[in-house]
């Protein structure tokens, strides 16, 4: 197996390649011609960095992606924009992962890992307590949601339409909210940061979270796993923390966060009268909350990872509360 | 200006039917802007990349979504196109769109060079077409109340414009920018600069009437292989002009008018005019006059913002729903456009002299004779 993998510097990228590395697995790691590998490098140690093939390039065309996937004949596609509008996420996520799924069905690759989000669901359309799994369908709306939420749906809809139309062998790994040294444990998941205060969201809802060296153990495990083609997964950790229990360790671990409570049930109206005054004042504010967006990331669902451990044969190794510790702690991303 | 400018401007006649070319960053706010609009009606996107085209289509509820211009132009038949790509796209962009018959906004800068827009416009004349540049920031509100000041007298006559431009290349744009030795906007003529300084350099222009300013210029590289900090100066036989570009700083789009009886700043983040002039109170009492003066213009540009905010005025783009309902009305009645053709032309002529000037010193290696001013410096600390 020869995996030709993008996003190899970023957060989780550099574990899937220590993990793949670790399994004696050559992986071929696209860059940008601007990245510095360095960091790179160093995480994945001397011994392994032998067989860490470095190419830099840009999946800017179904071409280019052709020479820059070589003779792999697996893809595992990590990168992704994190940050930006619409346009900024689509022209650095859609487009190139269009590219690189042509490119990939015509070198008639083995295994294509599409790396997507867990917020690609229609969770606004699920009821309170619902739970959330595989079966749940995709975001019919993803216009109305956030950017980066709205490119990974589009993302993840034309590596299913790849996999129909051109029996691309595709397998889409859905992690939950990613964290980890570096990168902290807050997300809007538990609220909005509005400068040095958090608008807490409920507080009753569970995070669905999980921890990046777990995510990039299950990443492996789709590399590896036999009689998943065409199989979506929910990668999400153990155990997981509510809202406020999350704060609540945050507090007493030093962390703590002055913060206003906005009780469950005033959510969804508030979100409604601040999207009905963005649209009134014509954007003076702009549409950041909508009763829609509210209702897709601050339900209270029920979720589950049975079916990758199931299928994939994978578990999350560490615990919440010691990924919690090293993540606090500090240290490189 | 308030909001309710353009929804209670009748339309005289059928809505104008719109089109949008380049669905990249800037053209969300065309088309947010366009919604405003009651004289317009968008009805197509294009992009090169059909999942472009349809993620702006989708959000701003258009119907028609296309990644081929031909066909675009051929099958919608819009009565104006929006030209939202990159730079050096403008000008053979333009010349299509004029030739289907339709008037063009064309976002700045307006064309890569002047020969290209003397074409251009040579083109626009021949079809009898309107064109419009997107210098959206000469009809902001802020600036607006400057001119007016300037007109009532408030600063005497006008002697040197400063505009500073900080522009952190970590910044969204600036880092892809930064990314890719092979981005379009490291290839224009004058890089990085050619994108951005259409803004500050317009608003100098738009106080100094001299078709020829002399003009010194030079850019140098800090922390990138190329150049992102810039220094010119302008003089006209009345009135001088110097502009600063620089990533070191956060970022800030401020312009000070200088007049013989005193100086105008105006922050277009902020969204406020300070006024300063010598005290008229003599040794300290003047210490004190200043300040109380300053508390005075904080408190004036507080009331306005607040008012404002009430009445929902406050938008960043505000300038450009201003300059396309300005365009759009120009159409519909057949009068001038709100640029015309002649300060487009001498707009991108000066833009070529600066960075002409700039690779003159880059070659000769010359030291640098311009330094950021105090005024900028002060600003940053």
């Amino acid at each position: 197996m020869n995996i030709f993998l993008t996003g190899g510097t970023g957060f989780l990228g550099r574990r899937v390649v220590r993990l793949l590395r670790e399994d004696g697995v050559p992986v071929r790691c696209l860059v940008r011609p601007s990245s510095d590998v360095r960091a790179l490098k160093e995480f994945v140690g001397s011994d392994l960095w032998s067989g860490v093939e470095i190419v830099p390039g840009e999946l800017s065309d179904v071409a280019s992606c052709r020479q820059l996937i070589g003779q792999s004949d697996s893809v595992c596609h990590v990168a992704a924009s994190l940050a930006g509008g619409a346009a900024v996420m689509f022209l650095n996520t859609v487009i190139p992962t269009r590219h690189l799924l042509t490119a990939a069905a015509q070198a008639g690759v083995r295994r294509f890992v599409q790396i997507s989000s867990l917020g690609v669901y229609g969770a606004a359309g699920l009821s309170t307590n619902a739970q959330l799994d595989e079966t749940t369908p995709l975001d019919t709306h993803p216009e109305l949601r956030d950017p980066y939420t709205y490119s990974k749906i589009v993302q993840e809809q034309i590596a299913w339409e790849c996999h129909a139309q051109s029996n691309l062998p595709l397998t889409i790994i859905r992690p939950g909210v990613i964290f980890g040294p570096g990168r902290g444990v807050m997300s809007n998941r538990v609220g909005l940061k509005l400068g040095p205060l958090l608008i807490k969201m409920g507080g009753s809802q569970t995070l669905p979270y999980t921890y990046v060296d777990n995510c990039a153990s299950a990443v492996r495990s789709a590399v590896h796993a036999d009689g998943i083609n065409g199989e979506a997964f929910n990668v999400l950790d153990d155990g997981l923390p509510t809202g406020s229990q999350l704060l609540r360790k945050l507090r007493r671990a030093g962390q703590g966060t002055r913060s206003v409570w906005v009780p469950r049930p005033m959510i969804g109206p508030l979100s409604s009268i601040y999207e009905w005054y963005s649209r009134w004042s014509e954007g003076q504010l702009p549409g950041v909350i909508t009763r829609y967006r509210s209702d897709s990331i601050w339900k209270k669902l029920r979720y589950t990872n049975e079916k990758a451990k199931a299928r994939l044969g994978w578990s999350p190794r560490v615990t919440f509360d010691e990924a919690f510790e090293r993540s606090i702690a500090g240290g490189p991303a | 200006m308030c909001p309710a400018y353009e929804r209670t401007m009748k339309p005289p006649t059928p809505r104008l039917r719109m089109a949008l070319i380049g669905c990249g960053q800037i053209a969300d706010a065309h088309l947010q802007e366009a919604a405003k609009i009651a004289s317009v009606e968008v009805v197509a996107v294009c992009d090169m990349y059909f999942d472009l085209a349809r993620q702006a289509a989708a959000r701003f509820h258009i119907r028609g979504i296309y990644d081929n211009l031909d066909r675009m132009l051929a099958e919608v038949k819009p009565d104006v196109v929006h030209i939202t790509t990159p730079a050096h796209t403008h000008g053979p962009l333009t010349l299509k769109a004029l030739a289907a018959g339709c008037h063009v906004y064309v976002e700045k800068p307006f064309t890569l060079d002047a020969l290209e827009a003397e074409t251009v416009i040579a083109a626009a004349e021949e079809h009898g077409k309107n064109l419009c540049v997107g210098h959206d920031q000469l009809l902001d509100s802020t600036w607006i109340d400057c001119r007016l000041r300037i007109k009532s007298g408030q600063i005497g006559i006008v002697k040197h414009i400063e505009s500073t431009l900080g522009y952190p290349i970590s910044g969204q744009f600036g880092a892809v920018v930064a990314g890719d030795a092979r981005h379009w906007v490291r290839k224009l003529p004058g890089g990085l600069f050619q994108n951005t300084i259409s803004h500050p350099l317009y608003r100098i222009l738009d106080l100094l009437p001299d078709a020829h300013p002399r003009i010194e210029a030079r850019w140098d590289r800090v922390k990138y292989e190329f150049p992102t900090e810039l220094w010119v100066q302008l003089r006209g036989a009345e009135v001088t002009g110097s502009l600063t570009f620089t990533s070191s700083v956060y970022a800030q789009r401020v312009t000070r008018v200088y007049g013989d009886k005193g100086m105008l700043e105006v922050d277009f983040d902020a969204q406020t005019i300070r006024k300063h002039a010598a005290p008229k109170l003599p040794g300290a009492f003047g210490k004190l006059e200043l300040p109380f003066r300053q508390w005075r213009e904080g408190a004036r540009n507080l009331r306005r913002n607040l008012w404002r905010f009430l009445k929902s005025e406050i938008h960043y783009f505000s300038g450009m729903r201003n300059l396309m309902a300005e365009f759009y009305r120009s159409i519909q009645q057949g009068s001038a456009p709100p640029i015309s053709h002649a300060e487009m032309l001498r707009v991108t002529r000066i833009m070529d002299e600066i960075f002409a000037d700039c690779r003159a010193r880059d070659a000769a290696d010359i030291e640098p004779i311009l330094a950021p001013s105090n005024q900028m410096l002060e600003a940053v600390r």
